[in-house]
């Protein structure tokens, strides 16, 4: 599918695919489509960072490749890996069958035992696919440096195969959640984006697009519980996602206000620190949830 | 797409890339790399429409959240003119046009944030006494700097290591090593003849250095920073961070080579010198911004103080229990600890702290300090 011309077209594009994206996620969603830069969003937990890439590959009917990092990835996990014991098993295959093949070799090193991790996965499938670097933060940063060299210009050498490049490269989404301040070549590399919690109005709107079943008065409520939720002072604030899930939970016990709230809490709040203040609160907080 | 071609090309490139010059001046880093990206990005926007111009830059020329206020500032200024210098024709087209689109509101993604921050400058601004208090910690005389950096060459950090994901070749180990063996095998006309190993790697673990620098604790803080500044240095991951009535995050300034001007920069950043004792506050907001976002999971935590704490002791004692869950191991350095070793813990503070803390030490003098050294890698 053909990018999109204009940056409304490109939120009307996302808003059909379930995600509301504010004018300054599209402007960089759009700048760095068209000009084939990798994004880095970063944000708090829960706000959808992952989601994008989600969306994006969905709507322009491209492949998501996702690369999970944490600490301790090396090379072979994201890049490629030979499959040795497939390996071993055709040297043995070859050498009991007398096969005097001059190309066997040569054979070994071929496509044919090549596992692809997703880095190549990703330059193979050039714009066609949508690479998602998740969570880069908790990746060493020796991977950092590595990812640099990948990201700059796309290509991967092989030293049996050859140089694998890709003719235009894939949108590439980094995220981060901040637990670490990364490297200031990898940041130039990227366009930068930080994405913040949403409004309410713009959150009731996502809670009604993501969950078309839930009564509007529903969504209002659990938002403006939610928005409360943020106010205190938690561990774990809530993100979008737990408003989803929240508002998803009450609906599917046929609830119509937050009148047993106490009941479903394990659905925003997840820390036992943070679930003593709430209780403490809980009337403030589901009230002002009735008013509106 | 540049949808005003009346916009003539090569002024208006000059408007961005002087605005990219103010932005730099600023204090951001923006590099000429990043101004071409700003500029091939405008020609795919439509550089007339103020919010275009306004995204196009936030998304292209910064790359750090912190920075989003500066940017903010500096856009203000630059296009809408806030402190009504005069501009070009260009400029004031911009304006105008940003006049008919309705007064722009620049998004402020966290609104609270922003707000604690620009009561921060101001405070800082405001306050000449405030302003005066850093003198304490500039102040060192020529002697005792020269003697802080004998300290500060003697004694090395080490923190403890932990095994990791990664593996490395080795004589021998817990798992087979593939490759190496394919590879010998290979040699040998596909005979596997030996097999090879690998053992998982060992890494530092991280280092967090909460340091008091109130009142209490004025004579230790400033032969303490430097100490901290010593440890910024050793290789490995730490961070260090200052509180007395607040938290301040000194890692930035640990990081440049010269003692005195880290030193300095510490002074600026930590700007609540001399002042009074929250241990639990300060606590409570190292665990909220730094220490849930993984910043001292599996890492050692050697807090500074002497435990005179003026907040609340039931928030010290949550934030305590806290920290000591987040992290590997909980040290306190208590320097009123000195060299008795039947000490028993006499401030609030510190009888609320005792339960969650690995190791205890004094860290009045040198020596102790190196008896921290010495101690520290052990703490698996």
């Amino acid at each position: 599918m053909e990018g999109p011309g204009s940056v409304g077209e490109l939120t009307e594009t996302l808003r059909q695919g379930g995600y509301l994206a504010d004018r300054g996620l599209s402007t960089a969603l759009f700048v760095a489509l068209s000009l084939d830069r990798p994004i880095l969003l970063e944000g708090e937990v829960g706000v959808g960072k992952t989601e994008v890439a989600k969306v994006m590959a969905a709507v322009f009917g491209r492949k998501l490749i996702r690369l999970q990092c944490y600490e301790g990835i090396d090379t072979n996990q994201a890049l490629y890996e030979w499959d040795y014991a497939r390996q071993m098993l055709h040297i043995r295959a070859l050498s009991e069958h007398q096969v005097t093949d001059p190309d066997a070799v040569d054979k070994l090193f071929g496509p044919k035992f090549l596992l692809e991790r997703p880095l190549l996965e990703a330059v193979r499938a050039g714009d066609q696919a949508v690479l998602l670097i998740d969570e880069i933060d908790r990746a060493d940063d020796e991977f950092e440096a590595f990812l640099l060299e990948v990201l700059s210009d796309f290509q991967i050498s092989i030293p049996e195969i050859g140089t694998i490049k890709a003719a235009s490269p894939p949108l590439v989404v980094l995220t981060s959640n901040r637990t670490r301040e990364l490297h200031d070549a990898l940041k130039r590399r990227c366009l930068y984006h930080w994405i913040g919690y949403p409004a309410a109005e713009r959150e009731i709107e996502i809670v009604l697009i993501r969950e078309p079943g839930i009564s509007a008065a529903l969504a209002g409520k659990v938002v403006t519980a939610v928005q409360r939720l943020r106010e205190l002072d938690l561990a774990k604030p809530p993100g979008v996602a737990e408003t989803i899930d929240w508002a998803r939970t009450l609906d599917f016990l046929g609830e119509r206000d937050l009148a047993n709230a106490r009941d479903t809490l394990g659905a925003v709040v997840k820390d036992r620190d943070d679930l003593e203040v709430v209780l403490d609160n809980l009337q403030e907080i589901t009230s002002g949830a009735h008013r509106a | 797409m540049p949808t005003a071609p009346e916009l003539e090309r090569v002024p208006f490139t000059g408007l961005l890339v002087r605005f990219a010059g103010e932005l730099r001046a600023a204090g951001l880093a923006v590099g000429s790399g990043d101004v071409l990206v700003y500029c091939s990005a405008l020609t795919r926007l439509n550089p007339a429409d103020l919010v275009d111009l306004y995204w196009a830059g936030r998304t292209t020329l910064v790359s750090r959240h912190d920075d989003i206020t500066v940017y903010d500032q500096v856009f203000r200024r630059f296009f809408l003119g806030d402190d009504g210098e005069a501009g070009d024709p260009l400029t004031l087209m911009l304006r105008a046009s940003a006049e008919a689109q309705g007064a722009l509101a620049i998004p402020s993604t966290e609104p609270g944030e922003s707000e604690q921050e620009d009561e921060a400058i101001l405070g800082w601004m405001a306050s000449d006494v405030e302003a005066l208090k850093h003198k304490s910690f500039t102040a060192c005389t020529p002697e005792e700097l020269a003697a802080l950096r004998r300290i500060m060459a003697r004694i090395k950090l080490t923190p403890p290591r932990r095994r990791t994901r990664r593996a490395a070749p080795a004589r021998t180990g817990a798992r087979p090593d593939p490759r190496r063996t394919v590879r010998e095998a290979m040699r040998m006309h596909g005979e596997p003849a030996r097999l090879y190993w690998r053992r998982r790697k060992v890494r530092l673990r991280p280092l967090i250095l909460i340091l008091d620098i109130s009142g209490s604790m004025a004579d230790y803080s400033r032969s303490l920073l430097q100490f901290a500044h010593s440890a910024a240095r050793s290789g490995g991951r730490v961070e260090v961070f200052c509180f007395g009535t607040r938290l301040t995050r000194v890692t930035g300034a640990m990081e440049c080579r010269r003692p005195d001007e880290a030193l300095e920069r510490a002074a600026r950043a930590a700007f609540d010198w001399d002042g009074g004792t929250r241990i639990g506050d300060s606590l409570e907001v190292f665990i909220r911004d730094w220490g849930r976002r993984g910043l001292c999971r599996g890492g050692i935590v050697v807090i500074c103080s002497d435990g005179l704490d003026r907040g609340d002791p039931a928030v010290l004692a949550s934030a305590l229990e806290r920290l000591s869950r987040l992290s590997h191991r909980l040290v306190w350095l208590n320097p009123h600890k000195g060299d008795d070793p039947g000490f028993r813990p006499s401030t609030l503070g510190m009888m609320i702290a005792a339960p969650h803390i690995d190791l205890l030490l004094s860290g009045h003098d040198l020596s102790s300090l190196e008896k921290l050294a010495t101690l520290l890698p052990g703490l698996n």
